[in-house]
């Protein structure tokens, strides 16, 4: 019955194209839309935030912390409400991670402050003693990538009609605009902080991965 | 109708990869062990600044392994089993010689700039799909040129009925094509703004649908990367090796179009629970147990292939990698359509289980297949006879007890994970912190790193044999008729 | 621990059971075929580099699992997880319920052993990644639960200020009293307005009242914060007060303490786990 098609590879390779391409249109495309649209009180990433997400994803923090609740009990009471999809509509690309060799992020905002957060990412064990979370001492002297960043931001905006600069939405402006806005955003972060490097470069008016990552992981709630 | 021992097979490009299997195995693995140590010893984190820490070289093994080490074994046993199925030397295609080391060096160049790239942290943290997108159009031209060389070889072919394992490298190359293509979708933002990093870029799905996106692509990476490659080599190796013919086409043709068929829809298993719609969850678990059967079905053909072959099994090193490659392969596709099961899954999903359920398809299965492949390889592309048959010996039971640390520690360590996330204490609340969670680990994590070390050992093993093989190995004259020889 | 009692770690144990069994028990049957049977059958006509292929039927036992799988999709697709009956998010608000009604009888009226109990858990899983295992503050990285709530941490605070729980009056402000009068209100304060036991310093309790008012014009004579305008002192040290700083959050001088209202606690929790900070108390 198939051996006709085993000598023509054209119409064999036709044949398996049709059989493995279809599943993938018939469950993911139904629900896109539905799947693109924020929750109420969503909002899209400021530039400072957006520099604290490239720095998550260049140390791959997703290969050990999920940003996923399921809606479980032992989920909620450890982290907070489950994820409902709209909340993830700005996230792009997303980071639910498939392990979680350290703990959900997803709500982590909510019960983790900047000092905290400076102290752990410094020297986790020092906090949590028997952690296994690596240290990121790189994170308190290279500077974060505001400019990539922005451009993202503008990029999304233009492209994909992220609200920026709407009303309630985070404001974008121009590059030089948006830096200024960082700064003042980074400010009171660097002053709940402690480290003399970090809070040296901010007067120079630098600012360290570290404070946009903070900046990302409060804004996580 | 010419027979095929009278043409004349070019190895030259297959030999070329088989080199960087090997090479990249090695690199990838060891950066396995290295992590694996890491979860029990964090300190390894520091030994080399920022690059050496857990988040950076995760992705850098298994992008080494899985675009490395597999797949230039996919590269490598395509040019060297296309040729003889379909009874035709690239050396009668000038064009085809050309196409294949163009293709080789292309592909250095690309492993070059991916090992670079994500040690800096450039990374679109997409798993298995990590790189940016300048990577992304170099993958895409290398894979291009892989098509090309398959149907060019396939438009003069002499053998006008495609074997099996032609069926699954047909399959590879159109199903990685359409799911690379679209999960890497994504927009430079330089281009846009005229600003920030130049290899930068943004996905083009936001939250939801690039999750769903990714797992239709990530389910189906161990599709048509893990299994249906694996399968080609199988099909051929296993027959060939043996002197066996395969013990049914019905099954094998069953198997392929319902393996085809049933994968696809599989993918939503990674994101049982999330907030993907219900539907869809549900339909990914259902395919996912469907799923055993095509599995099954091929393993079963190769198993049956060997009815009446004991001899064989217990004297031939390779007849043992293929069978417990089999093993493995049965194994691990039971063990994920377990796990697609949603409340299976509920205590599955996020633990230590699921790198065991990886690791003993990738060890048992895609490890002991590429390695039997390889080695059957050698004294046909080399003409000369296997090095030491002790050390095939040897290494086969070094890795086997590596695997089985590797898999038992990791289930240990899931379920006991999975089930602290859960406990509550008799007031109701959690019983247990999240670092409690972590430090009960310790021990498994430990015996896990050992047990990858043991895999790496034996894969060193195999390595030297290869390469005294192909130095020092007795010369042939006559290439072997089935059973490879070997020194003892 | 009842762990068993989970029936997703039941089905988790059994399925890793399965895994195991069913490969053993199929690979086994193979084995023995290749260890007893020979290979025999028709081939059809192509040899690919020398390998043939047998014409067989399919195996009986897969063919009939195959079908099997069929019936299990049925049924998990009608009745186990019916397409539109079923919703995650209903069975999660089940399970809540269902643990409600478990835990509603046993937290109705808890004793003060239930509580602290279950303080003590909530402080090991929500607190101690801040305040330390031992509630220590981690080398004064938070508040050391320990001194939290003493006559002198009173002291402390009239010298230092306090600063922080965002209450209607603002920050309290710093060095209002010199030590040795701040050491004779927090004796007041702690003898007679939080009524917390006998002050160390029983003999100032007297100066202590007659400095009181200036702490009156923020706290109310009775010291209960004048309906929410600042804390409610006399409950300073007590697990209502905890509770209060839970509910505020608190950013002060040494780090921040973040509030708990995302609704992780219940009210019965977050009493609990004050319960078992006063119990740290020295
Ligand atoms: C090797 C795995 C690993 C990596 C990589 C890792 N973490 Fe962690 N992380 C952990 C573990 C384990 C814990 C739990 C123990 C602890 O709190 O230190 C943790 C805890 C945390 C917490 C505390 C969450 C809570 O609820 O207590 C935060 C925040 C965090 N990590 C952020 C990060 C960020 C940001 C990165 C990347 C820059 C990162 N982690 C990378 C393993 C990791
Ligand atoms: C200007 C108004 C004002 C005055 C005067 C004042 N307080 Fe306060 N007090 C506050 C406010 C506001 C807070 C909450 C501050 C915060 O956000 O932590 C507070 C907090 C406190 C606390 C709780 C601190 C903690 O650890 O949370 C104590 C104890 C206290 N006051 C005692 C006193 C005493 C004793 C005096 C008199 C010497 C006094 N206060 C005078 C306004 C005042
Ligand atoms: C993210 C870290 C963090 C977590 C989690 C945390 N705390 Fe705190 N807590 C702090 C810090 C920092 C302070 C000190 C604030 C200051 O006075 O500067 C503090 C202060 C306190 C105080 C003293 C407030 C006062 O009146 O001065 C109490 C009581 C307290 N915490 C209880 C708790 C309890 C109970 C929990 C858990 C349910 C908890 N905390 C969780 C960081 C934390
Ligand atoms: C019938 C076949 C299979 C099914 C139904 C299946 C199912 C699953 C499931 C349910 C998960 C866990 C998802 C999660 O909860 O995170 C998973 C993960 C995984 N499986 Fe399989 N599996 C199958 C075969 C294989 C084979 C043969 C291999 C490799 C050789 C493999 C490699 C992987 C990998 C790499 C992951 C991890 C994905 C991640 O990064 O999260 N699977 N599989
Ligand atoms: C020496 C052998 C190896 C060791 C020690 C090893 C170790 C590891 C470790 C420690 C992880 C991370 C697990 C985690 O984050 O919890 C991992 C992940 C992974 N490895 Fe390996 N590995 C080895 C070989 C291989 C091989 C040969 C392959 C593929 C052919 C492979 C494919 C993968 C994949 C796909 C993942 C991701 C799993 C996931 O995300 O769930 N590994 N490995
Ligand atoms: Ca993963
Ligand atoms: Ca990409
Ligand atoms: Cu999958």
């Amino acid at each position: 019955m198939f051996h006709w098609l085993e000598k023509n590879p054209f119409f064999f390779a036709v044949a398996v194209f049709v059989v493995i391409a279809y599943a993938g249109i018939v469950t993911i495309l139904p629900d896109f839309m539905n799947s693109a649209r924020p929750v109420v009180g969503t909002k899209p990433y400021t530039v400072l935030q957006l520099a604290g997400r490239h720095a998550y994803i260049k140390d791959s923090c997703n290969a050990c912390h999920s940003q996923l609740i399921r809606p479980f009990k032992s989920e909620t009471d450890r982290y907070g409400m489950y994820s409902l999809s709209g909340e993830y509509a700005y996230d792009r690309p997303f980071l639910w991670g498939s392990k979680r060799t350290g703990p959900d992020l997803m709500r982590v905002g909510n019960y983790r402050t900047t000092d905290w957060h400076e102290n752990h990412m410094l020297d986790p064990i020092s906090v949590v003693p028997g952690s296994i979370m690596p240290k990121y001492t790189h994170m308190f002297s290279n500077p974060a990538n505001i400019e990539t960043a922005y451009a993202e931001a503008f990029t999304i905006k233009k492209v994909f009609n992220v609200p920026y600069d709407k009303a309630d939405m985070p404001k974008l402006g121009t590059y030089e605009e948006a830096t200024k806005m960082a700064l003042a955003e980074a400010k009171p972060i660097v002053e709940d902080m402690k480290s003399p490097e970090v809070k040296a470069a901010f007067a120079r008016g630098e600012i360290k991965e570290i404070v946009a990552i903070i900046a990302y992981l409060n804004s996580l709630k | 109708m010419q027979s095929s021992n009278m043409i004349n097979y070019d190895y030259s490009v297959a030999k070329l990869f088989a080199f960087a299997t090997i090479i990249l195995g090695i690199v990838g693995m060891l950066i396995g062990v290295i992590i694996a140590f890491q979860m029990a010893y964090p300190e390894l984190n520091n030994l080399a600044g920022e690059y050496g820490t857990f988040g950076r070289l995760r992705p850098l093994h298994t992008d080494t392994v899985i675009f490395g080490f597999l797949v230039s074994g996919i590269f490598s046993t395509w040019y060297y089993i296309g040729q003889r199925v379909l009874k035709v030397s690239m050396a009668e295609s000038p064009f085809l010689m050309a196409l294949g080391k163009i293709h080789f060096v292309l592909y250095l160049l690309v492993v070059v700039a991916v090992v670079g790239s994500l040690l800096l942290g450039i990374t679109s943290s997409k798993e298995y799909a990590e790189f940016e997108w300048p990577i992304d159009i170099g993958i895409v031209v290398i894979w291009v040129m892989w098509g090309m060389s398959i149907f060019g070889l396939i438009g003069i072919r002499r053998e006008k009925t495609l074997y099996i394992s032609v069926w699954y490298y047909i399959a590879t190359f159109l199903g990685v094509a359409m799911l690379y293509l679209f999960n890497n979708m994504a927009i430079p933002t330089y281009f846009v703004s005229g600003l920030g990093d130049w290899w930068h870029s943004v996905s083009m799905y936001a939250g939801t649908n690039d999750a769903m996106v990714q797992w239709w692509y990530g389910h189906n990476a161990v599709a048509f990367v893990f299994t249906v490659p694996i399968i080609a080599m199988i099909y051929y190796f296993l027959p060939k090796e043996s002197g066996q013919p395969i013990f049914s086409y019905k099954l094998s043709l069953l198997s392929f179009w319902g393996l085809m068929f049933v994968y696809l829809w599989a993918g939503g298993h990674h994101l049982l629970y999330s907030t993907v719609p219900d539907w869809v969850q549900t339909m990914a678990s259902i395919f996912s147990i469907v799923l055993i059967l095509p599995s099954w079905g091929s393993a079963i053909n190769m198993l049956l292939t060997m009815k009446g072959e004991w001899q064989q099994l217990k004297d031939n090193p390779l007849i043992k990698f293929m069978i417990m490659a089999s093993t493995f392969y049965m194994f691990s596709t039971l063990e994920g359509p377990i796990q697609a099961i949603k409340s299976v899954n509920a205590l599955a999903h996020f633990t230590d289980w699921i790198p065991g359920h990886v690791h003993d398809g990738t060890l048992g299965w895609v490890g002991f297949m590429i390695i039997a492949a390889l080695l059957h390889m050698a004294p046909r592309m080399f003409k000369r006879e296997l090095y030491s048959k002790k050390l095939m010996e040897a290494q086969f039971w070094i890795q086997t007890t590596g695997i089985v640390l590797y898999f038992s520690s990791m289930w240990i360590a899931g379920i006991t994970q999975g089930m602290m996330w859960r406990a509550t204490d008799q007031y109701g609340n959690l019983a247990y912190s999240f670092i409690d969670t972590v430090t009960v680990l310790h021990p498994y994590y430990t015996i896990r790193g050992i047990g990858g070390l043991l895999y790496l050992i034996g894969f060193i093993v195999f390595t030297y044999n290869f390469y005294k093989t192909i130095t020092a190995g007795r010369e042939l004259e006559e290439e072997p008729q089935s059973t490879s020889p070997m020194a003892a | 621990m009842n762990w068993l009692n989970d029936n997703v770690n039941l089905l988790g144990l059994l399925g890793a059971a399965a895994i195991i069994i069913i490969t053993v028990f199929v690979v086994g049957k193979y084995i023995k075929q290749i260890k007893n049977e020979k290979s025999t059958g028709e081939l059809v006509g192509e040899d690919w580099d020398g390998i043939g292929e047998y014409k067989n039927p399919l195996p009986i036992g897969w063919s009939l699992s195959f079908i099997g799988t069929m019936v299990w999709v049925l049924w998990y697709f009608l009745i186990g997880y019916p397409l539109g009956g079923y919703s995650q998010i209903g069975e999660y608000n089940e399970e809540v319920a269902a643990y409600n009604t478990k835990f509603e009888s046993k937290w109705a009226n808890p004793d003060e052993q239930t509580l602290l109990g279950m303080g003590e858990g909530v402080f090991l899983v929500q607190c101690a990644p801040c305040h330390g295992v031992t509630g220590d503050g981690i080398n004064g990285k938070a508040a050391d639960m320990s001194r939290w709530g003493t006559e002198l941490a009173i002291v402390d605070t009239i010298v230092k200020g306090s600063k922080g729980m965002g209450y209607p009056l603002g920050d309290m402000p710093a060095g209002m009293l010199d030590k040795e009068s701040a050491t004779a209100v927090a004796a007041y304060v702690f003898e007679k307005i939080a009524k917390a036991g006998k002050s160390k310093n029983s003999d100032l309790v007297a100066t202590g009242e007659a400095l009181w008012p200036t702490c009156a014009a923020c706290h109310g004579q009775d010291g209960k914060g004048m309906s929410g305008s600042s804390p409610n002192i006399s409950n300073y040290g007590k697990p209502e007060f905890v509770v209060d700083v839970l509910n505020h959050g608190k950013k002060g001088d040494i780090g921040t303490m973040p509030s708990f209202n995302d609704g992780r606690l219940t009210d019965i929790q977050k009493l609990a786990v004050g319960k078992y900070v006063n119990s740290l108390i020295e």
